[in-house]
């Protein structure tokens, strides 16, 4: 089976369930009005709709002669365990700086962000890692805040 | 008269310094940005949507065109100078234009582009004028029963036209549809799909999910990639297009002006398509054919202006319907809705010196795009320098900025992070990410509509077919459709067949 049949019988799967909730659900809901429809016209509708689709992708990964549903498309591979790592961590990274954001305020998470990013992944060393984490944090503070008049989280260190 | 005396007006507002200003600060970022690899126009905008966030709605969307504008821009660069298209409309600028790059020609397959994309821009935007006006006043007529017969069609067309695999392109609309019914739903005002979670209530922010698919989504593909790009030098003196290019590229601009327009004012169809028929017209045209793949000027000048001239197509649909036609434009209705506007006809009437202020803005933009391109193309080129890691973290940051300035809230950071990695692995498995985009920003719409003219027709269903417009565009959507399966269904039996022999 093909890297691409395989992805598709996954979101087939993930999808029909993803119907079943919906067509769940919405159950809770008010179906019609007097004259239109109720809150759970539209998403048991939608859950119907989505399961015919999910079992009809199904079906095709099933039923294509000679890998064709794939063959075109193998360019786009899922990626292999360096990148796959490579990959969580840049979510985990930007993850923790989203949980900390609030209690040590942008600056100083967002230097620890991309000290972090460029040292850990990047291979840079030290001082490199931490003058561009205090360059872009610094940069970017200064364009959202004073610019921008975004207001940023302040930590316990007021910025 | 009208027409031109409300453009006037826009001319007044946008040719005040603030407003030049904020365009050419669009029109810069769009170009920087639009540059790397891998971010086309939707990513683009949905990147730099924080910079607008505290803008009133006039500046906030002229910045947001000139984006898109600068980013189309931004896409050609590349195509020439690496080979790597920004974006779907560029890949066939890079068949030729690479060629050029490869002999010492890249500066004027640059000016060549920039003057074509310059020139599309203008007449598009004159072509927007002429079309949206009358579309818009045809459309006051349309009542509920038409509204969601336009919206399903736009759906439809965006869906079946967008996607390789049309199930997959109409599994990633339902998705946004389903999306977009969370929170309170519009007939009774009830909490849907919330779960108790009070960051629910108000719905899942379209700004976090385009943030998330488009910006997030486009960043962890090109990280796991480690790009490292090579990019042809360009030096200053060589950026003009010498006098034979231009003469034997006016009347493929021309042609790929007019285009561009016409299909880019089409749901669904846009750019991309729009430059492989410019560059299809030109090959054809050519007395020399052969020279196509070999670095013909017309292979660049053609379907650049295409490109861009479908730019201002795809704003017909946008402000004169409220329907958008590609990615990008959905972007820019969600980012309407944002900042309190109501997209659709009466946007002409109720937001006039707001639509002719951002009209007037596309003429700016272009000139100003045109000026600071050709001599700064050696600059904009050299960002491709940068190596990849240390513009990824900045374009991490400014999207987290974006999702938690929206609320003021972490919730929406983790909610952008979770579509980041949805979309990643959408483009893993060639699911277009468009169709859910627009869904989610015309599912509520769609919903309210279809509501209100079944109240309205105290629950007859056959007022869509009763009603000559709304009859009309569900004849349009079915007869589209029908036309696209089979043209698929044969496309798939070909491939078989031609694997078999």
């Amino acid at each position: 089976m093909t890297f691409m049949k395989k992805g598709d019988r996954v979101f087939a799967v993930i999808c029909l369930g993803l119907s079943f909730w919906l067509i769940f659900e919405s159950s809770r809901l008010v179906y019609r009005t007097a004259f239109a429809p109720g809150p759970g016209f539209h998403p048991f509708w939608l859950g119907v709709v989505l399961g015919v689709l999910s079992i009809s992708l199904l079906i095709q990964t099933f039923n294509v002669k000679k890998e064709s549903i794939g063959t075109e498309r193998e360019i786009a591979r899922l990626p292999g365990k360096d990148s796959f790592v490579r990959l969580s961590l840049i979510v985990l990274i930007t993850l923790g700086f989203a949980f900390l954001m609030n209690t040590f305020g942008f600056v100083l998470t967002a230097f620890l962000f991309v000290a972090s990013i460029l040292y850990i992944l990047e291979g840079d060393g030290i001082l490199k890692s931490t003058f561009y984490g205090f360059v872009f944090s610094g940069a970017i503070f200064l364009i959202f805040q004073y610019w921008l008049e975004v207001n940023l989280p302040k930590g316990f260190l007021g910025f | 008269m009208d027409i031109l005396h409300n453009l006037m007006q826009g001319f007044g507002t946008v040719l005040s310094p603030y407003y030049l200003w904020i365009a050419t600060v669009g029109c810069f970022f769009g170009t920087i940005v639009g540059i790397l690899p891998g971010l086309g126009p939707s990513a683009t905008i949905a990147i730099l949507l924080p910079l607008t966030f505290n803008m009133n709605p006039t500046p906030a969307l002229i910045m947001m065109t000139a984006i898109y504008y600068g980013a189309k821009y931004g896409g050609s660069t590349t195509s020439i100078l690496i080979n790597v298209p920004g974006e779907g409309a560029s890949v066939v600028t890079a068949i030729d234009g690479y060629q050029m790059s490869r002999q010492g020609r890249a500066g004027a397959a640059l000016g060549i582009a920039a003057i074509g994309s310059f020139i599309a821009g203008i007449i598009g935007t004159f072509g927007l004028i002429f079309v949206a006006v009358p579309l818009a006043n045809f459309s006051l007529r349309f009542s509920a029963a038409e509204y969601f017969s336009l919206i399903l069609m736009g759906m439809l067309t965006i869906v079946f036209v967008g996607g390789k695999s049309i199930t997959k392109s109409l599994m990633s609309g339902v998705i946004g549809l389903a999306l977009g019914v969370v929170g309170i739903d519009p007939v009774r005002g009830a909490e849907r799909f919330v779960f108790g979670n009070a960051n629910l209530v108000e719905g899942i922010s379209f700004t976090v999910v385009v943030m998330g698919v488009y910006g997030i989504g486009e960043v962890l593909e090109s990280a796991e990639e480690r790009m490292k790009l090579k990019p042809v030098k360009v030096e200053f003196s060589k950026l003009w297009p010498s006098l034979a290019d231009l003469l034997e590229s006016k009347w493929a601009i021309l042609r790929g002006t007019i285009i561009g327009f016409m299909v880019g004012a089409l749901p669904g169809a846009g750019a991309t398509i729009a430059s492989f028929i410019s560059y299809g017209v030109e090959k054809g045209v050519a007395k020399h054919p052969e020279r196509f793949g070999k670095g013909a000027v017309e292979g660049v000048a053609g379907p650049e202006s295409a490109n861009n001239s479908a730019t201002s197509g795809s704003m017909v649909p946008l402000l004169a319907l409220g329907i958008p036609g590609s990615g990008a434009t959905a972007v820019m209705l969600g980012a309407l809705m944002m900042f309190g506007l109501k997209p659709g006809p009466m946007l002409f009437t109720t937001s006039s010196d707001f639509v002719w202020a951002l009209i007037a803005s596309m003429f700016v933009g272009n000139i100003i795009l045109v000026i600071m391109n050709l001599p700064m193309v050696p600059l904009f080129a050299y960002s491709l320098r940068l190596p990849y890691k240390y513009l990824y973290p900045a374009i991490l940051l400014i999207c987290i900025i974006g999702s938690y300035s929206l609320n003021t809230q972490i919730f929406d950071v983790f909610v952008m992070l979770i579509f980041g990695v949805i979309g990643y692995f959408m483009k893993k498995f060639d699911i277009p990410g468009a169709p859910m985009v627009i869904a989610l920003v015309l599912g509520p719409m769609l919903e309210y509509s279809l509501y209100q003219a079944l109240s309205l027709a105290r629950g007859d269903v056959t007022t869509f077919i009763t009603r000559p417009i709304s009859a009309t565009l569900l004849g349009i959507a079915v007869v589209m459709a029908i036309t696209v399966t089979f043209k698929t269904i044969r496309m798939k039996r070909a491939m078989i067949d031609e694997e078999e022999n």
